[in-house]
C-alpha cells in the first residue's frame, strides 16, 4: 500500500497542454476518482502515475519514493484497462498466473497464489476456461484478479464500466466497492461518470480542460462545489446559476436577477463574502432544493417543458440566461405554459463570482 | 394488372424473407433457396467451366498417350487409352522424383527464411521510425516486380563478370570470378536468393498486418505485469498471430511448390537439372517433349498433394482460432 503525490504535474503533447500543472495528494488505501468530461486530462494523469507516459515537468511519488524513470513493469501498480485486456487466447488460470509467471516464480507457488486469488474473487469453477468468451463481470474480476496477484500497492481503473450496460453498472459498482475493501489497496479510478464517482470514491477529483477543478469528498463537491464548472458539473442536472447583482435591502443583503425579481436575503456567511463584490455574481441552487412557493415569494418562471421518470420530475422553467430547473419527487401537476413559483432552500444557495466562476464565501 | 402486381409483391416478400432467414436461420426456406440457386446459376456454370471442366478433361487425358501431334483432337484420346502406364511410368521417373526433391528443397529453405526476415522487417515496422514511409515502399517493391523481369536481374547479377563477384572482389581484395549459375549447388542458392528477394515482402505484409492488428492494451497490461520485451511477443504477440502466420506460410509454400519464371529464365533448370523444379520439368516436357498425357499425370499428382496439404493448413487454422485467439 502507498500512498501518492502528484506535484506540479505538468503533460504537452506538442503544442497542445493535457494537463496544467496538477497537485493531487492521494492517501493511502484512499479510494480516488478523477472524474471530468472526455479531454479532461483524467486519464492522461493516470497514465502517467502508471508509467504509460512521462510528465513533461512535476514529480509523481508513491509515498517517499520519486517515479521518474522508473519503467511501468517496475512500479507496482495494479491496471484495469477500459476493456479490461484480458489475454483472450488463454485459460482464466493463465492469465492470473501470468504475472507471477513472468517474473519467474516457482510452479508451486503460482499454483498457491492462482488458488488463493481466485477463491477470493469466486473464479476457481471457471479457471480453466479460455477467457474469450465469459461475461463482463466475470472479465473485471480476472483483470482485477491479474494485477491484484502482483500486490500491487496501487490499484489504477480506466473507466472500467464505460463498456457494462446501464441495468449492469449497479451490480459492477457493489461489487468493485466489495473488492476494493478487501484489498485495502489505493485506488484511482478515472470515470466521466458521476454516478460511479459519487457511490464509490471516498474523495472525487474534478477535472476540466487539464486543469484540477475541486478535491473533496462526494458530499463535498456536490454541496459546496468550488466553482461554476463543478456547479454544472455534479448533480444531475447540474446547480441553477442565475445571473444578478448584489443590492442591500432592509432585510438584509438580497441577489437583484433584473426581470426575475430579488431574491430572500442570502445566508449570514455567504452575505459577508458577497457584500461588496465588484460585479456580477451568479446565484446558484440545487434543482432538488426548490419549493414550489404557491402565491408565496419565489421566482416566478413560465414551465418550458415537464420530463416525468417516475420517481421523480423534472421540471424546466424559463429559458436562456434565465433558465431553471427543478426536480421534484412527485408530480407537481405543472404543464408547458404554466407560470411556477419556485423558491430555493436558504440553505442550499450558493454565490459565484461572475468573472472568475469561483465559489464566494466566507473566508474563501 | 393484378396478376403483375402479386408476382412483384410476391417477389419482394421472398427478399425480404431471405434477408431475414439469413440473419435468424441457417436453412433458407423452400421459395428461397430455389430463387438463390437461379439467381447463382450463371456463377455456376462458369465455375464448371473454368474449374471443373479443365480438372476432368486433365484425368482424362493423363490415362491416355494423347499428345497434340497424335492427329486427332483431345475428346477421341481414349483410342490411345495405355491403361494407367503413365502413372506407373511416373512411380519411376527419377527426373520426376529428383525435381519434387529439389522442389521441397527450396521451399524448405526459402518458406522459413522469408517467414523469419519478414517477421523481423514487421516487428521493425510496426514501431515508428523517421524515414517510414519511405523504407516501406521501397521494401515493397520486389514483389511488383514481374517475376521474369526479376529473373533476368539476378541473372545478370550472378554472372561471372557480374555485381555480386565485383562486390566479393571489393570486399575480399581477391578477384572473385564465381561461376554462379553453371555450379549446380550455387546456380541452386543463386535461384533461391531471387526468390527469397522476391518474396520476403509479401510475408512482410502479411505479417505487419497481423503485428498490427495486436490489441495494443493486452501488450500494455502484460508490460505493467512485468513481462519483458521477449516474453510479450512469444506470450501474446506470436499467439495472437496464428491464424495469420498459418496463412501466410500456407500462401508461400503453395507459390513455392509452382515456382517457375525467376527459375526458368535464371538457369533454364540448369546446370544439367540441378536447378529443375517440377514446374520447370513440367513446362519442358509439355513444350519439348509433347506427352501431354504424361504432363496431365505429373500435373494431377500435385493438385492432389498440395490439396492435402491445403486442408491440413486450413484444419490447423480452423483450430487456432476456435482454442485460442
Amino acid at each position: 500500500m502507498s500512498a501518492i503525490h502528484l506535484q506540479n504535474l505538468v503533460k504537452k503533447f506538442g503544442d497542445f497542454t493535457a494537463l496544467k500543472t496538477m497537485d493531487l495528494a492521494i492517501a493511502d488505501g484512499e479510494f480516488m476518482a478523477l472524474l471530468g468530461p472526455s479531454g479532461c486530462g483524467k486519464s492522461t494523469t493516470m497514465n502517467m502515475i502508471a508509467g504509460m507516459e512521462e510528465p513533461t515537468s512535476g514529480k509523481i511519488l508513491f509515498g517517499e519514493r520519486d517515479m521518474a524513470g522508473v519503467p511501468m513493469g517496475r512500479r507496482g501498480v495494479g491496471f484495469v484497462f477500459q476493456n479490461y485486456a484480458i489475454f483472450t487466447h488463454m485459460s482464466v488460470r493463465q492469465n492470473l498466473a501470468y504475472g507471477p509467471k513472468m517474473r519467474g516464480a516457482p510452479k508451486a507457488e503460482i499454483d498457491r497464489r492462482v488458488g488463493a486469488i481466485a477463491e477470493m474473487l469466486q473464479l476457481t469453477p471457471l479457471l480453466d476456461r479460455k477467457a474469450d468468451r465469459l461475461s463482463v463481470n466475470i472479465l473485471q474480476r480476472v483483470a482485477i484478479g491479474r494485477s491484484a496477484i502482483m500486490e500491487p500497492a496501487i490499484f489504477l481503473l480506466d473507466e472500467p464500466l464505460s463498456n457494462v450496460d446501464a441495468a449492469f453498472r449497479a451490480v459492477m459498482r457493489t461489487e468493485l466497492k466489495q473488492l476494493q475493501r478487501q484489498f485495502r489497496q489505493t485506488m484511482v479510478y478515472v470515470t466521466h461518470d458521476q454516478l460511479e464517482a459519487m457511490t464509490m470514491a471516498d474523495r472525487i477529483a474534478v477535472m476540466d480542460h487539464g486543469v484540477l477543478q475541486q478535491v473533496g469528498t462526494p458530499l463535498e463537491v456536490y454541496n459546496n462545489p468550488a466553482n461554476i464548472f463543478v456547479a454544472r458539473f455534479i448533480g444531475a442536472p447540474g446547480m441553477n446559476l442565475l445571473r444578478g447583482r448584489p443590492a442591500e435591502s432592509d432585510r438584509g443583503l438580497v441577489i437583484d436577477l433584473g426581470a426575475l425579481g430579488v431574491t430572500p436575503p442570502l445566508p449570514a456567511e455567504i452575505a459577508d463574502a458577497v457584500r461588496g463584490a465588484p460585479g456580477d455574481v451568479l446565484y446558484g441552487f440545487r434543482p432538488e432544493q426548490v419549493t414550489l412557493a404557491e402565491g408565496g415569494r419565489g421566482l416566478s418562471l413560465p414551465v418550458t417543458f415537464v420530463e416525468r421518470i417516475g420517481a421523480r420530475t423534472i421540471v424546466h422553467l424559463g429559458q436562456g440566461e434565465s433558465a431553471v430547473k427543478a426536480v421534484f419527487d412527485n408530480d407537481v401537476g405543472l404543464a408547458i405554459g404554466q407560470t411556477a413559483v419556485v423558491a430555493p432552500a436558504q440553505a442550499s444557495v450558493r454565490v459565484f463570482d461572475a468573472a472568475t466562476g469561483l465559489a464566494m464565501k466566507a473566508g474563501g | 394488372m393484378s396478376p403483375v402486381s402479386a408476382t412483384i409483391s410476391g417477389d419482394a416478400s421472398i427478399l425480404e424473407d431471405n434477408s431475414d432467414a439469413a440473419r435468424a436461420r441457417p436453412v433458407l426456406p423452400d421459395e428461397g433457396s430455389r430463387l438463390g440457386f437461379r439467381l447463382t446459376l450463371p456463377a455456376q456454370i462458369l465455375v464448371l467451366f473454368i474449374a471443373v471442366f479443365p480438372l476432368l478433361m486433365q484425368l482424362y487425358i493423363s490415362l491416355t498417350d494423347w499428345s497434340p501431334l497424335s492427329g486427332h483432337g483431345w475428346w477421341s484420346a481414349w483410342s490411345l487409352w495405355n491403361n494407367f502406364a503413365n502413372y506407373t511410368d511416373l512411380a519411376a521417373d527419377a527426373r520426376f522424383w529428383s525435381a519434387l526433391k529439389r522442389t521441397a528443397i527450396v521451399m524448405i529453405v526459402c518458406v522459413p527464411a522469408e517467414f523469419l526476415l519478414g517477421l523481423a522487417l514487421a516487428t521493425l515496422f510496426a514501431d515508428e521510425f523517421p524515414g517510414k514511409r519511405i523504407f516501406y515502399s521501397i521494401l515493397l517493391m520486389p514483389m511488383m516486380v514481374v517475376p521474369a523481369v526479376a529473373g533476368y536481374m539476378f541473372f545478370m547479377l550472378f554472372q561471372s563478370g557480374g555485381p555480386v563477384n565485383d562486390i566479393l572482389s571489393a570486399l575480399s581484395g581477391f578477384p572473385v570470378t564465381i561461376a554462379w549459375l553453371s555450379d549446380p549447388t550455387l546456380a541452386l542458392i543463386a535461384v533461391m536468393v531471387a526468390d527469397i528477394w522476391q518474396w520476403t515482402p509479401l510475408m512482410f505484409l502479411i505479417l505487419l498486418a497481423g503485428l498490427v492488428g495486436v490489441p495494443e492494451d493486452q501488450i500494455k497490461a502484460a508490460t505493467l505485469l512485468g513481462a519483458n520485451p521477449w516474453q510479450r511477443f512469444v506470450t501474446i504477440v506470436l499467439p495472437k498471430m496464428k491464424t495469420i502466420i498459418i496463412i501466410a506460410l500456407a500462401i508461400r509454400v503453395i507459390e513455392n511448390f509452382k515456382i517457375f519464371d525467376t527459375f526458368y529464365i535464371m538457369t533454364g533448370g540448369g546446370p544439367g537439372v540441378a536447378t529443375e523444379t517440377i514446374s520447370v520439368y513440367i513446362y519442358k516436357l509439355t513444350t519439348q517433349d509433347l506427352i501431354w498425357g504424361y504432363v496431365a499425370a505429373i500435373a494431377l499428382a500435385i493438385l492432389i498433394v498440395l490439396s492435402i496439404a491445403a486442408v491440413f493448413a486450413m484444419k490447423r487454422m480452423a483450430r487456432a482460432r476456435e482454442v485460442p485467439a
